[in-house]
């Protein structure tokens, strides 16, 4: 019982204001979590729709196709601002892998970003990447700090992604990752992040992304069989089946690439919820045990005192 | 057989639901020209300009519902037509100032892109100011 009475009171009353602020942000978290689940469900809308329609498109087999389109030259591209669709399908030889690693600005999110960020290093490693080979697009800052730091080519990071990102806000971000992919920056893409299982579990995920080939196309979990088979209609396509894929791909690559922006974000608060919450659990625990401590010690101080006076009553009779 | 010929018309959006209704005849401005669905029409599925959406309005001759979308397609089939957009607005919904201000900002941007001859920033203000000047049209109908 080394610490005096009033150490123990200090420590108790900093705990319990650390209680209090890990509680806040706990309900804080809690609150973003809900908000954006709601968004999330209203975004699965337009997912499913657009990947319905790839996947009809990819059942005729245009997406097989893909390979013989031939891409365009890089001065057309250079002049043309609206992101080129049918260079999406085409499979280059892999010089570079491109690697969307998404993690959070901030800390406080427990086992968040560093689940992500062991992931990601054992996919580079696992995937016979050498550090020259692999470019890093890291989305949040705890990401794109220590990618940097190791050495990892980092062309773009984003910072500050809203709590509840809308569309509008990443367009010019999702832009820009398919932009590098023209510029063959990188010849495949895979965005990694952990999705959102529930507030408890997140499970990281690997995508691959970019090109968009038959293959990645339907394995989605979101996309379930009952829905594809109203997908058995053949399409009368305006103008014309290319044209309409100049106009889909673009719009599926950026719904993917949004997708996993929010599934992050959501897995985030979810995180950030449960760590608040065994911070805040925590504290209560050890202001339980200092107050123990400290009743013990004035419990004591107590006792001296009254063998004291007794002791000189005693003296004084 | 009165259900029979009625269409479902969604517009979605990354958003969120933007429009869902029922009608005798939805008009899309495509890439191609202007086409009317009704109802029993073939799959389809078709591009659209950066314009109006117009539904027209169960138990009228004249009234339509009116969306603004940016771009996006069009996917028809079982009597239900869904458009797929980066973004929609309702006319009631559209912020005519907001609208507005982006025709300005857009404005601004075409006229230094085009001096100083930067192609990419031309085009991408082209559109912004298209985007822009299709919710002033259809707000202001």
């Amino acid at each position: 019982m080394g610490a005096s009475l009033q150490e123990i009171k200090r420590r108790i009353s900093s705990t319990k204001k650390t209680e209090q602020i890990t509680g806040a942000m706990q309900m804080v978290s809690t609150a973003k979590l809900s908000q954006i689940q709601r968004h999330t469900t209203s975004y699965q809308v337009y997912a499913k729709k657009i990947r319905s329609v790839i996947t009809h498109l990819a059942k005729s087999h245009l997406l097989d196709g893909g390979a013989s389109i031939t891409p365009r030259t890089k001065e057309a591209n250079e002049n043309d601002d609206q992101i080129d669709g049918l260079s999406m399908l085409v499979k280059r030889p892999v010089k570079h892998t491109g690697i969307v690693v998404i993690t959070s600005d901030r800390g406080l999110v427990g086992s968040y970003n560093s689940n992500v960020i062991k992931q990601t290093l054992e996919l580079i490693s696992g995937g016979n990447h050498s550090t020259e080979d692999v470019v890093i697009i890291a989305i949040g800052g705890t990401g794109a700090d220590f990618f940097k730091k190791r050495g990892y080519k980092v062309p773009f990071e984003f910072r500050g992604v809203k709590d509840i990102p809308k569309f509008r806000e990443t367009h010019q971000l999702v832009k820009k990752i398919i932009d590098m992919y023209d510029d063959e920056t990188y010849d495949e893409l895979f965005v990694c992040y952990n999705h959102f299982v529930n507030s408890l579990t997140s499970e990281f995920r690997a995508e691959p992304m970019l090109p968009i080939s038959a293959m990645n196309v339907g394995n989605d979990d979101l996309t379930d069989d009952s829905e594809q088979e109203g997908f058995s209609a053949e399409y009368e396509m305006e103008p014309s089946e290319d044209a309409i894929l100049e106009v889909v791909l673009p719009q599926y690559a950026a719904s993917l690439i949004y997708g996993a922006i929010l599934d992050a974000k959501t897995s985030e608060h979810g995180s950030s919820s449960t760590a608040m919450k065994s911070a805040t659990d925590n504290a209560k625990d050890v202001i339980s045990s200092l107050e123990l401590q400290y009743n013990r010690a004035r419990q004591s101080a107590i006792t001296t005192e009254i063998t004291e006076i007794t002791g000189a009553q005693a003296a004084l009779d | 057989m009165a259900e029979q010929d009625l269409l479902t018309v969604s517009v979605v959006t990354p958003d969120g639901s933007v429009y869902e209704g029922q009608t005798r005849l939805a008009v899309f401005k495509t890439t191609v020209g202007e086409i009317g669905i009704l109802p029993n029409h073939i799959p389809l599925i078709a591009s659209l300009e950066i314009d109006e959406v117009r539904v027209k309005v169960q138990g009228t001759d004249d009234k339509f519902d009116e969306i603004a979308v940016s771009g996006g397609f069009v996917e028809f089939s079982d009597n239900v037509a869904t458009v797929v957009a980066n973004s929609a607005e309702k006319k009631e919904n559209i912020d005519k100032d907001r609208a507005a201000k982006a025709r300005e900002r857009a404005e601004r941007r075409l006229e230094a892109a085009k001096q100083s001859n930067d192609i990419n920033t031309t085009k991408r203000a082209e559109i912004a100011l298209r985007r822009a000047v299709n919710r002033m049209n259809i707000s202001g109908h």
